[in-house]
């Protein structure tokens, strides 16, 4: 083989503690290395352009690139080496920047510890062989998971291009935490009326369908082809006859149920629908609060239905669907401020979270749009709202900031003024955090216009005295104790990631952080997508967003989708296990070892064997560690290549 | 070991004779001391079987080669377990084995027995013990006219001291009463915890210095099941140089030990076949242990669990790993 080395100095970033020079001549004796260099820019126009020239003239045949992480510019140098008429499985990158240059300073150490990674990377490319990917047909759908306004967004703008959708929203509505919600920042239109509209295009849309009421159980195969296995859950109505007329609804007798789109402000009927805008606007019974469930008679619902479509008895189904890309788009769950002592951990009842204030301030909510104490249902002269609740808090574990909190405190404090004139608001804040457009502009009108009194600080305790709430906090800009008698007080709970997100994260095989956001391939670059081809992220699940953040990430990933989709045949990463029948014992551990079941046991002359699914194959390894005999190999990280990477370090 | 529990083990072996390609149990070896597997075809085979304290051998190491035949194997506990996790391993079929099991009070070791003597353990030529009996609790030798009498549980298999499974874990038919389990606390293990690093490598490096790369660990252990194919004698993979050196000889070990990790049963014939008696089995004892501390889990005890190792969970049900901060 005749190997070029290239040496980046990638300006200073690598240069400043590595002597980049000094690593190329040190390659030059290295076996099989004809020609080595060093560069300013590697990744640049002319440093690809330098690579593509000594491959001509020096008739290279593999090339190693000394620069950066390969999750930054494999591809890049991938596609400089093809142009050059080498395969692309032909180039090795030995990272001299994230794992050396940026994480010491002892230049001479530096030094050799990257010509050391050159070594290595020499001695693996002098045992790689090209790789040749092939095609295979990708499904023209998409499974969007969650219908709050991301997912409407990409559900819309890909049915829009022409893409077949499905979308599964675990709740019996879609809408998400924004159809909850009265008014929206920073123009206090209405939410409902914004949102509805394109609640109502996604269940008209013919390129749409919906699962209401439904999870996603499992998903298997890989990108351009997607199975996926949809639980949807016991509704006890057959939605296929349900109407939406409501009439079940004004008669169930069982009027306590948990309201879970009012938050629990205001009870609902057992069988219920959640709001007038629902979309699909269809009842489910609530088998805990279910006369019929709990004491074995009732069936009011079942006898009043015009269509006959209460089924007590139903049982829970499993639908497929085939996809070709999957967009999760799962939002978030309010912080439990529960968390918090001083806030009276749940024990006040006129300590409320934001969500559920704005459940009373929406006129379809559970008070009819009056902003009414809990406890006694008098309306509240004097609200508290306290920031940060749950959010840049590393005592309870949250040290993010989640963001739209000062926004829709902000917000409340304009609207409480709007439904009652001789009220007075106070925020206790942190910092106010309002960068986006005309945003603090209205965080500013919150003040000024409405006298909303912001004191920067802390709330140490909240105690109840008569049927007051004395609210004790410090204003840490007068430097003094503030106490506020208050008839109210609304937590602006913080974002955390929706309820068992991670566990949805292991079924799409992508990350997720330590709180349960989904990671995304890379924070600047590549927002959208994840580290698993053909899943990508919209909105809140990838952190906290606020509605337009939201709407834009929901379209960018629409668009992300429709690039992968807009090509029949997608092509296979030949980085995948290779079973060696002669090697082969049968001994099937490979088979159960794999997450993805990639492999399966085949007949061979008589004998048991493993054989690779190679579309499946996701090239993980496991089998490959598993394998006692070594009979199964990763293409381009065989045994033998890693040993030779492992002796050449040995070596130095 | 009472001649009664011998008939009606015979009376079992010759039951099962018919339906089976032939019965695995032991006969006379070399010596009166040491038995060799017998292959039991006909009802004439059956009266040279003998079991007991001298049945050293764990015969579950030929049933691989035995698959798509149907066999009977007779077993002590811990042949037993090794029987259970080559069908947990899908290598053996339940059908295709009938299992005889009895109650083991323990093995003898006859390297110990050998020493006892005065000889090393490659000095035993064949003929050369003329007399080996069990007699309750003491075991006498005879050699070159001379008689020795040891106390059983002075010459007993280190193994069978703390064997927790003295009765087949799982069988067709069982012969006799079970025997009275024994506790393993990993005692054993305390002394080479004591050593440093440094002096464990040394430790070990001098052990290997003693290796002749004939591969009867692995050749004897029941759930080497790759023989040919096996990783130590490939070039591709080269994971192993032919090189003599105490390095390559211990990286062996090493491979053997993690291809047996949540695997090994400890029946402890990796260390009995080793001709110039290096501990091998500690490798083995160490990480068993650590199977069993981090997954809960120990081999050849249920033919229908998966090793830890050889399967995928999102979510080992041991290892808490959303806990972790």
């Amino acid at each position: 083989m005749r190997i070029g080395v290239f040496v980046c100095h990638c300006g200073s970033n690598i240069a400043a503690t590595v002597d980049s020079a000094a690593v190329a001549a040190a390659a030059r004796d290295f076996d099989e290395v004809v020609f080595s260099t060093d560069t300013m820019y590697t990744c640049s126009e002319p440093g690809q352009t330098g690579i593509i020239e000594a491959i001509k003239t020096h008739a290279l045949d593999g090339v190693v690139v000394a620069a950066c992480s390969p999750r930054m510019h494999e591809p890049t140098f991938r596609r400089a080496v093809e142009r050059a008429g080498v395969n692309r499985y032909m180039v090795e990158m030995a990272n001299i920047r994230e794992h050396v240059s940026w994480i010491g300073k002892d230049k001479e150490a530096n030094t050799n510890k990257a010509t050391e990674l050159v070594r290595m990377a020499v001695e693996k490319l002098r045992l790689n062989r090209p790789l040749f990917p092939k095609t295979f047909k990708a499904t023209r759908r998409v499974l969007v998971i969650g219908g709050g306004v991301a997912g409407i967004q990409t559900a819309l703008d890909c049915a829009e291009a022409g893409l077949e959708v499905v979308m599964v929203e675990r709740e019996s509505t879609i809408g998400g935490k924004m159809a909850k919600l009265d008014k929206t920042f920073p123009t206090v239109d209405c939410s409902s009326c914004i949102l509805g509209p394109k609640m109502v295009d996604v269940a008209q849309h013919p390129n749409i369908t919906l699962y209401a009421s439904a999870e996603v159980e499992a998903v298997s195969g890989f990108v351009g082809n997607f199975e996926v296995t949809i639980r949807k859950k016991v509704t006890c109505v057959d939605w296929e006859k349900c109407t939406g007329c409501g009439l079940c609804t004004e008669k169930c007798p069982s009027k306590k149920a948990y309201n879970r789109f009012d938050e629990g402000v205001g009870p609902t009927t057992a069988i219920n629908i959640p709001f007038p805008q629902a979309i699909p606007k269809k009842a489910v019974i609530d088998k805990e609060f279910c006369r019929y469930f709990t004491t074995g008679k009732c069936g009011v619902c079942a006898k009043i239905c015009p269509t006959g479509a209460i089924n007590y008895e139903q049982q829970e189904e499993l639908a497929q669907e085939k996809v070709g890309a999957i967009v999760a788009a799962t939002g978030y769950d309010l912080f439990d401020w529960r968390a918090y002592g001083e806030y009276g951990a749940g024990r006040y009842p006129d300590v409320i979270s934001s969500l559920q204030y704005e459940r009373m301030l929406s006129a379809s909510g559970p008070t009819g749009g009056h902003i009414k104490r809990p406890s006694d249902g008098k309306e509240p002269k004097t609200v508290v709202f306290i920031q940060c609740v749950g959010s840049r808090d590393a005592s309870i574990g949250r040290p993010y900031c989640s963001g739209f909190c000062c926004m829709y405190t902000a917000k409340q404090a304009i609207l409480t003024k709007d439904h009652i004139p001789d009220s007075q608001s106070y925020v206790f804040y942190m910092d106010i955090r309002a960068p986006g457009k005309a945003y603090d502009e209205f965080t500013r009108r919150a003040m000024e216009e409405y006298g909303a009194q912001y004191v920067r600080g802390r709330v140490a305790l909240i105690y109840p005295k008569g049927d007051k709430l004395v609210v004790r906090g410090t204003d840490t800009l007068m430097s003094s104790q503030v106490e506020v008698e208050a008839d109210l007080v609304v937590l602006a709970a913080g974002a955390e990631a929706a309820r068992n997100a991670s566990g949805l994260a292991e079924k799409l095989h992508i990350s997720y952080d330590t709180y349960g956001f989904f990671v995304e391939g890379h924070p600047k670059l590549r927002p959208v997508e994840t580290n698993t081809a053909g899943v990508f992220l919209a909105g809140a699940c990838q952190g906290p967003k606020d509605i337009p953040s939201s709407v834009a990430q929901g379209s960018a990933a629409a668009a992300k989708v429709l690039g992968l989709l807009s090509k029949d045949v997608l092509e296979s990463d030949p980085q995948i296990a290779q079973v060696t029948l002669q090697r082969c014992i049968g001994c099937g551990k490979c088979i159960r070892v794999c997450p993805f079941q990639a492999i399966r046991e085949t007949d061979f002359r008589g004998q048991r064997k493993a054989e690779v699914i190679e579309a499946v194959c996701q090239g993980c390894g496991l089998c490959n560690a598993t394998c006692p005999q070594g009979a199964i190999q990763l293409s381009h990280f065989t045994d033998n290549q890693v040993l030779a990477e492992v002796e050449a370090l040995c070596r130095c | 070991m009472a001649d009664d529990i011998h008939g009606a083990l015979r009376e079992a072996i010759r039951t099962i004779l018919p339906d089976v390609e032939c019965v695995l149990g032991w006969g006379s070896g070399p010596d009166p001391l040491r038995s060799a597997p017998l292959f039991m075809k006909s009802p004439e085979d059956v009266e040279r079987f003998r079991a007991g304290e001298l049945a050293v051998n764990n015969l579950a190491v030929f049933l691989p080669e035995y698959a798509g035949r149907k066999v009977g194997i007779v077993v002590k506990g811990c042949d037993s377990r090794s029987v259970v996790q080559l069908i947990s391993e899908t290598l053996v079929k339940r059908e295709e084995v009938v299992i005889i099991g009895y109650p083991c009070r323990g093995v003898v070791d006859v390297a110990k027995i050998a020493a006892a003597i005065g000889l090393g353990n490659e000095d035993l030529e064949a003929g050369l013990v003329e007399r080996a009996e069990v007699n309750g609790d003491t075991v006498s030798v005879t050699v070159r006219g001379e008689t020795k009498t040891f106390p059983f549980k002075d010459v007993m298999a280190a193994k069978c001291s703390i064997c927790r499974y003295p009765n087949a874990v799982l069988h067709d038919v069982f012969i006799g009463e079970k025997a009275e389990a024994r506790e393993d606390s990993y005692a054993d293990l305390e002394k080479y915890e004591a050593m440093s690093l440094e002096e464990r490598f040394r430790f070990w490096e001098k052990e290997m210095e003693r290796c002749i790369r004939c591969y009867a660990c692995r050749n004897a252990c029941p759930l080497c099941v790759c023989r040919d194919h096996c990783v130590a004698s490939s070039r591709e993979p080269h994971w192993l140089s032919q090189a003599d050196s105490t390095r390559d000889k211990l990286f062996f070990q090493l491979i053997h030990a993690t291809h047996l990790a949540g695997r090994c049963t400890g029946c402890g014939e990796c260390a009995r076949a080793c001709p110039v008696g290096i501990p091998v089995g500690l490798f083995k004892r160490f990480i068993n242990r650590a199977a069993g501390q981090l997954f809960g889990f120990q081999g050849g005890l249920d033919p229908e669990a998966v090793s830890p190792l050889q399967r995928f969970l999102v979510d080992e049900p041991t290892i808490k790993e959303k806990e972790w901060k």
